[in-house]
């Protein structure tokens, strides 16, 4: 559905995208992670065709994205809500639905029926008297007032209190399950881990990682293995009338039952721990940090060993 | 573009702000645009009585003058009574057919002249009432009215009655008498007044025909050492092109503060993204967004030219001033969406519109006033609206002239600002110069886009000179002639190498010498080959207004020379150009300090040529 190649984007001196290449297929929840300035937004705004990229080529539904077929299929939602705030949500997604050729008819039904799923009632009430989440909806509303096949959401909850932003991920969710292709961004890899099909993880201005969010765990993040034992062993703790000792590998888990063994003692219990998303970002984003926990693990492993 | 996609945004443009204004202040406003509309032409074409009432004068009802006084509203009228001066209760005193005392002061003979010029009216008004003409008016003169020349001007000394007004109505400073102007028709009732050249100066505004006259300016001709500018024109001013120059110029002020606030708001908080991300072009958005407010422009210049025509524009057409008032509305939102699109905030936007109003009104505005006193008014697409509310006839290549630099200029900035309308450029925080170069740079694709970039911007330039044209107009001609001399040479440098600049900085060009020499050459050659051609048609069309030389000395036009200097004064400009424009483009391609540097030297060049050809043409 959507087919980016050796994207990259210059301001300048600066490259704020450097040569991606990734595609999405029709109904995939597409993650985008990264910290600040890692070329996220930009990355998306090529794709909505917002901004023209300096090298590459980005392709929706087979199109260019500055040919208006391709934006009728598309429903952008940037980071900020910039609403015309004089505006009311009905005549702010009416005119909008215009600008998409979507019939006047069509469009009724589909705002009011978007509106009534987003739970957003005063509907003829100034834009500018509205609260921030009431905001994000009418944003989500115009995103598809054009029913589009590809929704680009550029941190759809950023900034709202917790109840809202999980009313916009379940949603985010329904719209996914409904078949729409989405392409998304946020800070909140939580929100990312429970919606995403595939992800990846830019670091300034180049994607470092992709795919599957268990491939990137396994290549990556970290296994760890808590071993529970009936007898104390070296580098266990005690916790709850077992000794427990966490390694993260086999090998040392076998060193654990071995040494347990020796000490007339068994395995309890083994249970593993997968790292986390944010776990994963961070030992992409920087490497020095993997290294040291991959360190700092074969010390531990040294040091059951002796 | 896609007519219905800005049809519907020139409508929401119009209905997004209906649920945000109360119906207290719409009918404010309305009622102040009705007022406004009214007014204005009322003004226009009747004047503001700023001198109703001035003088005193103390007359019997018994006394024929006491008719012509009280028909005269400058005239309070107050019974006659012998001590009626000395005591300061009246500036002049009739007995009979007397006048018998009048106050030994300016106003005094003010009156008196004034006087003079009621009894005029008033008799020629009685003349033109009686049923039998010909016994009125027993001498017929037909006028032929020529346009005068610098040169004709500057060598008036024997009066002028040839080269004063075509309606003035002056009379002659030799004395040997000049027309009231009321007719051009052999009817019979034009008339001469015989009068010989007396003090006050010939002027009198009722024989300018409907919307007054230029009275005295003959009379300031007649001394032989005048130039026909305004600071050499005698009192009374040309309060009528005034007030019709200013009733055409206000509205646009107006509207201009709205259009730029509705550009800069689509700028604020990225307000204007999600337009741009929708299948809408950039051109139907600006299209879209600009309709409502020129066609609100020119409803108001249409209200105020039919106003002026119902109130008796005698001879107007109406449809004359409203095409040349079209380049106008289009110059000041032209400059206002550039303007808009280079501010950071609402802050910055007051200031740039405070400069586009202050610049376009002095272009617009000042000549205008002058449409009656010197060719050089017709700079201003104004002049052309005064001159056709004033019933008189305007050329083609006059009314080509007046608005096509304007039109010009409109598009460029239309097209400098689109430039800049997109998402890249329309919500960063850039200075103001920078985003002028980002301007620039965008239409840089490669060198020949120098030569391009330099014919492009000559509307510009033309602009500008005129606007310096305008604001000089008004001082001695011994200041103004230089000044206008190194305005022009700045503008053109700024103008040829700016972009070469642009380029520079964006990497649109390589920072070498060779690189430099070469888009400064085509710089130069492109902004030669634009300007020549400006000429040519201006050839071709013929009958070039004098104003040409005036302000376009050093294009090249000048008195007859032998064939090897006019070959030598048409290719000098090209050397001209070349050179100065590479000049800048060296210290361009070197840092900022060197594009300063280089642009000075450039300055430098060009004044030294101009001061050369202005030395050699004026001999």
């Amino acid at each position: 559905m959507i087919e980016v190649r050796d994207l990259r984007k210059e301001y300048g001196d600066f490259a704020a995208v450097q040569g991606s290449t990734f595609s999405v297929e029709r109904g995939e929840v597409f993650g985008i992670i990264g910290p600040n300035g890692a070329g996220k937004t930009t990355t998306l705004k090529m794709l909505a065709g917002l901004i023209e990229p300096t090298e590459g080529t980005v392709q929706v539904a087979g199109l260019d994205t500055d040919d208006a077929d391709m934006k009728r299929q598309l429903g952008f939602l940037p980071e900020e809500s910039p609403l015309y705030e004089e505006m009311t949500p009905v005549s702010y997604l009416s005119f909008f639905a215009d600008l998409y050729d979507v019939p006047k008819n069509v469009a009724t039904r589909r705002m009011h029926e978007t509106l009534d799923r987003l739970d957003l009632d005063h509907r003829d009430r100034q834009l500018g008297d509205m609260s921030k989440g009431m905001k994000r909806k009418v944003a989500i509303a115009r995103s598809l007032i054009n029913d589009p096949d590809v929704l680009v959401y550029d941190e759809p909850a950023s900034g709202l209190d917790p109840l809202t932003t999980n009313f916009i991920i379940d949603f985010t969710t329904e719209l996914a399950e409904e078949g729409k292709t989405i392409v998304f961004s946020a800070h909140n890899l939580f929100h990312v881990q429970s919606i995403c099909d595939r992800v990846a993880i830019m670091n300034e201005g180049a994607i470092v990682a992709r795919g599957p969010l268990s491939k990137l765990r396994e290549e990556h993040g970290e296994t760890t293995y808590h071993v529970y034992t009936s007898v104390e062993v070296p580098g266990s703790v005690r916790e709850n009338g077992s000794y427990k000792r966490s390694v993260t590998s086999m090998q040392a888990v076998e060193q654990t039952r071995e040494a347990a063994a020796d000490r007339d003692g068994t395995v309890i219990d083994i249970r593993t721990e997968e790292s986390s998303l944010e776990e994963v970002f961070l030992n992409v984003a920087n490497p020095d940090r993997a290294g040291t926990a991959s360190s700092t693990a074969d010390e531990r492993s040294a040091d059951s060993e002796a | 573009m896609e007519l219905r996609k800005f049809l519907r945004i020139a409508r929401w443009e119009v209905t997004k702000n209906a649920g945000g204004i109360d119906r207290r202040t719409a009918a404010i406003t309305v009622g102040a645009l009705v007022v406004l509309g009214v007014l204005a032409p009322l003004i226009a074409s009747q004047g503001v009585a700023l001198d109703s009432g001035i003088y005193r004068a103390g007359v019997d009802e018994s006394s024929p003058y006491h008719e012509v006084l009280t028909d005269d509203a400058t005239f309070a009228v107050h019974p006659a009574s012998s001590d009626a001066v000395e005591e300061g209760r009246v500036d002049i005193l009739i007995e009979g057919t007397e006048v018998v005392d009048w106050a030994d002061s300016a106003k005094g003979r003010a009156a008196l002249a004034e006087l003079r010029s009621a009894v005029q009216r008033f008799n020629d008004q009685l003349m033109g009432q009686d049923p039998n003409q010909t016994a009125a008016s027993p001498v017929s003169v037909t006028l032929r009215y020529v346009e005068r020349s610098l040169a004709t001007t500057q060598s008036a000394g024997d009066g002028g009655a040839d080269s004063g007004g075509s309606d003035d109505g002056g009379t002659g400073g030799d004395g040997t008498g000049g027309t009231d102007g009321s007719s051009g028709s052999s009817d019979g009732s034009d008339t001469t007044d015989g009068t010989t050249g007396d003090t006050d100066g010939g002027g009198d505004d009722s024989g300018g025909g409907p919307l007054g006259g230029l009275g005295g300016l003959a009379g300031g001709l007649g001394d032989g050492g005048t130039s026909g500018a305004p600071s050499d024109i005698a009192p009374p001013f040309p309060f009528g092109s005034l007030v019709l120059a200013f009733v055409f110029v206000l509205p646009l002020n107006f509207v201009i503060q709205a259009y730029g606030s509705t550009i800069l708001s689509e700028r604020i908080n990225r307000r204007g993204e999600l337009m741009l991300v929708s299948p809408v072009s950039r051109g139907d958005i600006i299209v879209g967004k600009t309709l409502p407010y020129f066609l609100g422009a020119m409803f108001f210049e249409g209200l105020i030219t039919v106003g002026l025509l119902t109130l008796g524009a005698e001879g107007a057409t109406g449809w004359i001033s409203l095409l040349a008032v079209t380049p106008l509305v289009l110059l000041f939102l032209g400059a206002t969406f550039l303007g808009a699109m280079f501010a950071r905030s609402f802050k910055e936007l007051t200031f740039v519109t405070v400069t586009i109003t202050v610049a376009l009104t002095s272009f617009a505005f000042v000549p205008a006033i002058f449409t009656d006193v010197t060719p050089i008014a017709l700079i201003s697409p104004l002049t052309i609206v005064v001159r056709d509310l004033q019933g008189q006839a305007i050329s083609l290549v006059e009314f080509g002239f007046s608005t096509l630099p304007a039109m010009l200029t409109a598009i460029v900035t239309f097209g400098l600002g689109a430039g800049l309308y997109r998402e890249e450029d329309m919500f960063t925080q850039r200075p103001i110069p920078l985003k002028a170069l980002d301007a620039l740079s965008g239409r840089i694709k490669r060198r020949s886009s120098a030569a391009k970039l330099s014919i492009l911007l000559l509307p510009f330039v033309f602009v500008t000179e005129l606007i310096a044209v305008a604001m000089l107009f008004a001082v001695p001609q011994s200041f103004a002639l230089p000044a206008i001399l190194i305005v022009v040479a700045v503008v053109e440098e700024l103008a040829k190498s700016i972009h070469l600049y642009a380029g520079f900085v964006h990497r649109k060009y390589v920072r070498t010498t060779r690189n430099a020499v070469i888009v400064g050459s085509l710089s130069g050659l492109g902004f030669f080959l634009a300007e020549k051609v400006s000429l040519v048609v201006q050839l071709l069309g013929g009958d070039i207004p004098d104003v040409e030389q005036a302000a376009f000395l050093t294009g090249g036009a000048g008195p007859a020379v032998s064939a090897l200097v006019a070959i030598a004064l048409l290719l000098a400009p090209l050397a001209l150009h070349a050179v100065t424009a590479t000049a800048s483009a060296i210290g361009a391609a070197r840092s900022r300090r060197g594009y300063v540097v280089g642009l000075t030297v450039a300055i430098g060049i060009h004044l030294a040529y101009n001061l050369t050809v202005v030395s050699f043409v004026v001999g």
